[in-house]
């Protein structure tokens, strides 16, 4: 497949005005097609008179862009359909350059400057993006402004794919462009949010920050004076007799990381967890919520290295601590579903792999409980009840295989001496041969060839000082990706209201009487996706639902979301949300 | 995939414009986008052995013996105590130095971590005559050949011990070699096939 193949190639630029948490409003458009070198030049008073897109959408027509989503939003808050043929510079030149260093980013500008392509000034850009998110009206000359500035951009982008062109595998291209189909729709639908709530939280954090730290730290009386006091939480460890990771310095280890290791040990932690979390990074004011009250914002699509989205951490509401998720409510009339892929990396780790021991455990519904009876840790007849200790150890040996940890890490997330995290290892290696002769081979793959693909070719390139554990992980964790992307466009093209993708999960809204028929078809999506990416074999899925008026709720911050309603309940005397 | 068909519940409109039929292909057919995920087919490698120890099974290590009786030979070996090493010795040689040798059957045998090694058991005397330590080893072996088993000093008997798990451990994978590739490893510096041996020069004074 070559370009030529195409009747029609569209290079688009859209100018548009966005406002945190709503839909891009389209200001201009620019477009040219490559064949004809035919140019249109519209203004938004144009654009809103059009029934339909200026250029052909069928999978004739080639729809060229640089990172795509933004102008297929505006397609779709202009009411037009999306193009079948998108081809999205942006995901390509990440894929090329994924892993190695760039001088200059992964802009438009970026991607010119590193193939020595000449481009308008970063600052006249700036300018113009300021322009065009001031809003309008703009005078006759801003308006000209802005249509030659859209004009510079699609001309860059016609030079950008004519040096790209030749390298471009296009069918899997194709796979990531439509994938920014996906990704505007799900940014246009966004997760409800309970809007009232919101603005309370927002009126009273500083009240309720206060509050909170005399709530919680009455249990462990480490704040003083609103500050967490490192000498109070040593003395507290050791009247609790609680073993604590050091710095080098000899310092206890405070980052995040460590005291959510720490937690998942001693569950007396967590409040103070997430209290410090809340605290330390939670600014509400950056969720962005629209005026209709929903969470929208870029999904960042192919932004990590394992081609998984990466939208902002305190923009997006699974971004900041997991209590806030709570603020997820269902429009009246609605339900919403939390619908994610059980062990979905463990699934995929087995059939890649084809270990037959390690499919067999998927297969049984329980991996984790299977993996301690085929290492001889349980006998046959265990199940969770009897021996929820050994399934925990080793369903964290397995979870730590995936990621490439060591036995020490894992000795910490078990709560036991390294020897016990050596042994696990050990046995998983024991256990899974054949897993672990592809995960090496993987690695050695990645270090021969100086690259790792998944299933539809997302590339990591190796650097200079490759990180074996990125590499083992990869192929789990980026055919994870590939898995949701495929579920993204199956589920928004089947008309489901996809909200938000999340790692490995999907949250989606339906008309109350429609949700369960909905949850079906996603998980009939979900698992189609799975097949997709494993050559045959499905990956089973689990639903959680939501029906209005009840909140979304995660297990893990319930309590900190009571305590904080709690307090929010005394200051506001009863003005508080419903919870 | 398909084309949109549902509308989607508060959208005004995001359908996909009709696929294109011009090329009778589906580009978005995802199975004929499928790359291999099989990297041990670029980077296929087999372990070379160099190494096979000629010893008895560690007290604290599972292992197996070869079931099939092809990778066993009784044999004859010469236990040098002052090096502690076992050399094999070429039968030619053995009605004259048939003092320094000693008649064992070689096993074949691999540990839980892989590790391939031979096992000599010292067989009966002419006169029949066996001690306990050794014929308790015979046990082993036979019991190592069905099943993963570990073997301990019991002094007060003066005989083995034979350990079997509780848990059931997979069948070990053997590698594709021979017995007699094996024991070239095994035995490369330590096969006497002449009286101008070093060993036996020693053994019998001669320098």
């Amino acid at each position: 497949m070559r370009l030529d193949d195409f009747s029609e190639v569209w290079c688009v630029d859209f100018e548009f005005g966005v406002s945190p948490g709503e839909r891009p409003r389209p200001i201009c458009l620019v477009a040219y097609e490559l064949h004809s070198q035919k140019r249109l030049r519209l203004w938004q008073d144009e654009l809103q008179r059009l029934e339909g897109p200026p250029y052909g959408l069928d999978g004739r027509c080639l729809f060229v862009a640089y990172y795509a989503s933004a102008e297929l939003g505006c397609h779709l808050s202009l009411g037009w359909p999306l193009p079948a043929a998108v081809l999205d510079l942006y995901a390509e030149f990440r894929n090329l350059t994924n892993g190695r260093n760039l001088l200059c980013g992964t802009s438009l500008l970026g991607a010119l400057a590193f193939y020595g392509l000449p481009s308008v000034e970063a600052r006249e850009k700036d300018d113009m993006r300021m322009l065009a998110l001031r809003g309008g009206p703009w005078t006759k000359s801003e308006q000209a402004a802005l249509l030659e500035y859209c004009e510079t951009d699609v001309q860059a982008v016609v030079t950008l794919l004519q040096r790209m062109a030749p390298t471009l595998d296009l069918p899997r291209a194709l796979w990531r462009g439509q994938y920014m189909g996906a990704a505007a729709r799900i940014e246009a639908t966004g997760i409800p949010i309970d809007r009232e709530g919101l603005f309370l939280l927002r009126e009273h954090w500083t009240e309720i920050q206060d509050d909170l730290i005399t709530t919680i730290d009455a249990d462990f009386g480490v704040y003083e004076a609103g500050s967490f006091r490192h000498h109070h939480f040593e003395r507290w460890l050791c009247d609790h007799k609680i073993p604590w990771p050091c710095l080098a310095s000899g310092k206890l280890a405070l980052d995040e990381e460590t005291f959510r290791d720490m937690a998942r040990q001693y569950p007396m932690l967590e409040p103070l967890r997430q209290l410090r979390a809340s605290l330390a990074q939670l600014r509400l004011s950056d969720l962005s919520v629209g005026k209709d009250g929903r969470n929208r914002c870029l999904l960042s699509a192919y932004r990590a290295k394992t081609g998984r989205n990466q939208p902002s951490t305190s923009q997006f509401i699974f971004g900041p601590a997991v209590w806030l998720r709570s603020l997820i409510q269902p429009r009246p009339g609605c339900g919403l579903a939390y619908v994610d892929w059980s062990q979905q990396e463990f699934g995929i780790a087995a059939y890649l792999s084809g270990d037959p021991a390690m499919i067999e455990a998927y297969e049984s519904g329980d991996p984790y409980l299977a993996f301690a009876v085929q290492a001889g840790a349980a006998p046959p007849d265990a199940t969770k009840t009897s021996h929820g200790t050994v399934r925990e150890h080793f369903k964290a040996c397995a979870l730590a295989v995936l990621y490439g940890m060591g036995a020490e890490a894992l000795a910490v997330r078990i709560g036991k001496p390294t020897p016990y995290g050596r042994e696990l290892l050990r046995l998983h290696r024991r256990t899974y041969p054949k897993f672990w002769r592809w995960s090496d081979a993987a690695v050695q793959f990645a270090l021969n060839t100086g690259r790792i693909h998944t299933v539809f070719g997302w590339t990591l390139h190796v650097g200079p000082k490759p990180n074996t554990r990125s590499l083992r992980n990869f192929p789990m964790q980026a055919n994870g990706a590939e898995m949701l992307r495929v579920a993204c466009c199956l589920a928004t093209e089947r008309g489901i209201a996809v909200c938000a993708p999340i790692h490995d999960a999907l949250l989606i809204e339906a008309p109350l009487e429609s949700l369960d028929e909905t949850v079906a078809a996603t998980q009939q999506a979900m698992a189609e996706a799975s097949a997709a990416v494993l050559g045959g074999p499905r990956l089973r899925s689990e639903a959680r639902l939501v029906r209005y008026p009840d909140r979304y709720m995660d297990e893990r911050g319930e309590a900190m979301w009571n305590t904080v309603m709690h307090i929010l309940h005394k200051i506001t005397e009863g003005r508080s949300i419903c919870i | 995939m398909k084309n949109m068909t549902t509308q989607f519940p508060g959208e005004e409109s995001n359908g996909l414009a009709e696929p294109s039929s011009h090329s009778g292909n589906d580009p978005f057919d995802l199975s004929r986008l499928r790359l291999s995920q099989d990297f041990e087919a670029t980077t296929r490698t087999s372990k070379l052995l160099t190494t096979v120890p000629v010893r008895r099974p560690d007290p604290q290590t599972f292992f197996r013996v070869h079931p099939n009786d092809a990778y066993q030979m009784e044999t004859a070996v010469l236990e040098h105590h002052e090096d502690r090493e076992t050399y094999l010795v070429d039968s030619s040689l053995w009605p004259q130095i048939r003092s320094e040798i000693i008649p064992k059957v070689l096993y074949t045998a691999i540990t839980r971590q892989d590790t391939l090694f031979i096992w000599p058991v010292r067989l009966e005397a002419s006169d029949g005559r066996l001690d306990t330590w050794n014929r308790s080893a015979h046990l082993a072996a036979r019991e190592a050949k069905k099943g993963w088993v570990r073997m301990t000093s019991n002094r007060e008997r003066g005989a083995y011990d034979v350990l079997l798990p509780e848990a059931h451990y997979p069948d070990p994978e053997w590698p594709r070699m021979t017995f007699e590739e094996i024991l070239r490893i095994a035995f490369r510096d330590h096969f006497i096939r002449d009286l101008d041996h070093p060993v036996i020069k020693r053994l019998q004074g001669r320098h």
